[in-house]
């Protein structure tokens, strides 16, 4: 009670420069009232998060962390093939209000598991750029050469159904245009060219092969703690919501599919178990500390667990677009998908062996 | 269960050297094991050389093993194996299909000290026998250009097309057209920058005009580059060839969308400064190689007048195979 006068009763405005614009969501402090045209996301440590509109006064609970959430839209330019970066498509998406038949929204829980202390817009972006790529470059969303008309309105249909199902957010317009302006495969090239060092010309391998391993520098930038951490957040958090979306989206036609997806939700369950149960980062055993190299393997399975959680992701926004003679098909993936989470998560229990996979069995 | 996959490799003394590779389910064991007779330390690199070409791969597969053998020991020294190798692994589980007469006689040689980007440094070769698949310049510089895609870390943009050589029967094939371009500012004629080594006056002269109608198309391009043709066969006749060139320029030059596989592509125009496409001669023969050599992924582009004399089937024929097709009358997006 002592500091109850230090305190003013009302609270400044908080600082939100560039929400809308540069930023999608910005920390709100607590007694603040939600800005209008904003809403707010509040979101605790178990990802359990709740919605304020406009005007409410942001009461946060114990453990609770709060952000502004801009509508938009949001304008932005994707690149869906790295190889050539002067197609590309403009992307209009705003984040929506909320779906009444959905738990939990899908935007509510990408803040509350990779949100962050903010959102900005550029990083958004390169994440749903990312998500393109990985389905393009595994020919789950075509867009080949001279794309035809029923191409293109097949890629929007599951490009806007991955972006929903991935992100939480609506893709109001997406067209093809040309970047050339903006992004010169010329002028990139002769940078590239510029950056080369004058290669001798050998033609003789060496003796030694060059082991990518021995980079010291690579391995520093990879902050083992800090992935880690991120990455088990993200499959905690997000599993759940994985293993419901698989369960609603499919209905079972016969016997044969209900073993399959009953099976397929069973091994989700162990992984779920494995992820909630996971051994601390620095630990092999309880108080003996685990080396540094094996901290890394560590940390990079769980990232890779990861890219395996975003590919489920996106397998579920295929299966709530696909027909019933497809189920078998996803089936099949939901079933390697599975696997790669089982496996990544074992090696990541895995105390320290030399390699989880490096005996030649 | 899928067949196993060799894959030869010439060693220095000129015998061939065997990969053999099949797969089976993983069963909790190593993602990739390796066995060379006598030589552990050798079967540890051919592990490692798999596993970083891997990192090249989108899509992950933890449910399969595969086991790759050498048949014997390679020369000390002798690294040429590596592609072999790498290129058994893709087969076996089905990311890549040689042409159908290399069937399981697919002889490679390269080396590399960066897998993990795709890239192949060189072979050891004095002289590249026909048909040889060899790394490094001039030949496969990186894994991408199995299916003709620009390699995103170099400095130097090369694509391939393939285009159906049609020779009434038992010689059909799909030959590539490859173009590389160069960062080069330039004032003078379009024209003068584009050379194709090897090939005779009149067809220089064709790629050159084709491909700065194309260019003076698509608004981009002029005045920008030094660009190389190459063909993998520079003797042919006719003009089907100018499709798949121009794709692969387009390719190159980064301003097109990517197919997954290679670019299939038959059509010529009098008119590429306006970006049609006209009709070429041969449906039928070039429809029925289409679909034997199809592999998935791969885009197939045909003349819009085709759309109605195409053979009953044929698209679902390719739809099976995991091919997409489009007829098309002009060139540019959408």
């Amino acid at each position: 009670m002592l500091n109850l006068f230090k305190r003013p009763f009302r609270q400044p405005p908080p600082d939100l420069a560039g929400l809308g614009a540069a930023f999608i969501a910005l920390p709100l402090a607590k007694g603040c009232t939600v800005p209008a045209g904003n809403v707010a996301v509040l979101a605790n440590r178990e990802g359990h998060t709740r919605r304020l509109s406009e005007g409410a006064r942001v009461a946060i609970l114990d453990g609770e962390t709060a952000w502004c959430v801009h509508p938009g839209p949001y304008g932005c330019e994707l690149a869906p093939f790295a190889a050539a970066p002067e197609i590309g498509l403009r992307v209009r998406f705003a984040i929506d209000a909320p779906d009444p038949r959905e738990v939990q929204q899908r935007f509510d829980l990408f803040l509350a598991s990779e949100g962050g202390e903010r959102v900005a817009l550029d990083a958004f972006v390169a994440a749903l750029q990312a998500a393109l790529q990985r389905e393009l470059a595994q020919g789950n969303l075509e867009l080949p050469p001279c794309t035809s008309f029923e191409e293109w309105n097949a890629f929007r249909t599951g490009f806007n159904q991955l972006l929903y199902t991935r992100f939480g957010v609506m893709v109001d317009d997406c067209v093809p245009v040309d970047l050339g302006a903006s992004r010169d495969l010329a002028a990139l090239l002769a940078a590239r060219l510029a950056a080369q060092p004058i290669l001798q010309a050998t033609s003789q391998p060496a003796l030694q092969p060059v082991s990518p391993s021995a980079s010291a520098a690579q391995q520093d930038a990879f902050d083992a703690v800090r992935e880690d951490a991120k990455a088990l957040r993200r499959l905690f958090l997000e599993l759940p919501g994985v293993m419901c979306g698989l369960r609603l989206a499919v209905l079972p036609a016969d016997c044969a599919i209900f073993r399959r997806h009953q099976e397929l939700l069973r091994r989700l369950d162990l992984v779920s178990l494995s992820v909630g149960t996971m051994p601390a980062l620095a630990l092999a055993a309880p108080g003996q500390p685990l080396a540094a190299a094996e901290q890394r393997r560590r940390a990079r399975h769980s990232v890779r667990a990861v890219a395996a959680l975003d590919e489920a992701w996106a397998l579920l926004a295929r299966m709530k677009l696909a027909g019933a003679p497809m189920l078998p098909v996803l089936l099949e993936e939901a079933d390697r998908i599975a696997a790669n989470l089982a496996c990544d998560c074992a090696a990541r229990r895995e105390p320290g062996r030399e390699s989880a996979m490096g005996d030649a069995a | 269960m899928k067949a196993p996959v060799t894959v030869r490799s010439i060693a220095p003394d000129g015998s061939l050297l065997t990969v053999t590779a099949s797969v089976r389910p993983r069963g909790g064991r190593a993602d990739v094991k390796c066995s060379v007779p006598d030589a552990p330390e050798l079967a540890g690199r051919m592990q490692e050389v798999v596993r970083l070409a891997r990192h090249t791969e989108s899509r992950f597969d933890s449910r399969e093993q595969v086991v790759l053998s050498l048949d014997r020991v390679p020369a000390p020294g002798s690294r040429d194996w590596e592609l072999a190798c790498v290129l058994a692994d893709r087969m076996v589980r089905g990311l890549w299909q040689p042409q159908l007469q290399l069937h399981n006689r697919v002889v490679a040689n390269g080396w590399s000290d960066a897998w993990q980007l795709g890239r192949i440094d060189g072979h050891g070769l004095r002289q590249v026998p026909v048909g040889v698949l060899a790394g490094g310049e001039g030949g496969l510089p990186h894994l991408g250009a199995l299916t003709g895609h620009p390699d995103p870390a170099a400095g130097v943009s090369a694509a391939r097309a393939w285009f159906p050589l049609y020779s009434g029967g038992a010689g059909d094939r799909l030959c590539w057209v490859e173009v590389s371009v160069r960062p080069s500012p330039h004032e003078g004629e379009e024209e003068a920058s584009i050379t194709a080594p090897g090939v005779d006056a009149a067809l220089q002269a064709r790629v050159r005009a084709v491909l700065a109608g194309a260019r003076h198309f698509d608004g981009r391009g002029m005045g920008q580059w030094r660009t190389t043709v190459r063909f993998a066969e520079e003797r042919f006749q006719g003009g089907s060839f100018e499709l798949a060139l121009v794709m692969a320029d387009r390719m190159a030059r980064g301003r097109e969308f990517l197919a997954r596989g290679r670019v299939l592509a038959t059509g010529q125009s009098s008119a590429w400064h306006a970006g049609r496409v006209d009709t070429v001669a041969g449906v039928e023969p070039k429809c029925a190689l289409l679909a034997r050599e199809a592999a998935p992924g791969d885009r197939i582009l045909v003349p819009r007048a085709w759309e109605t004399r195409l053979p009953p089937g044929w698209r679902e024929q390719l739809r099976t195979r995991g091919a997409s097709l489009a007829c098309v009358d002009r060139i540019g997006i959408i």
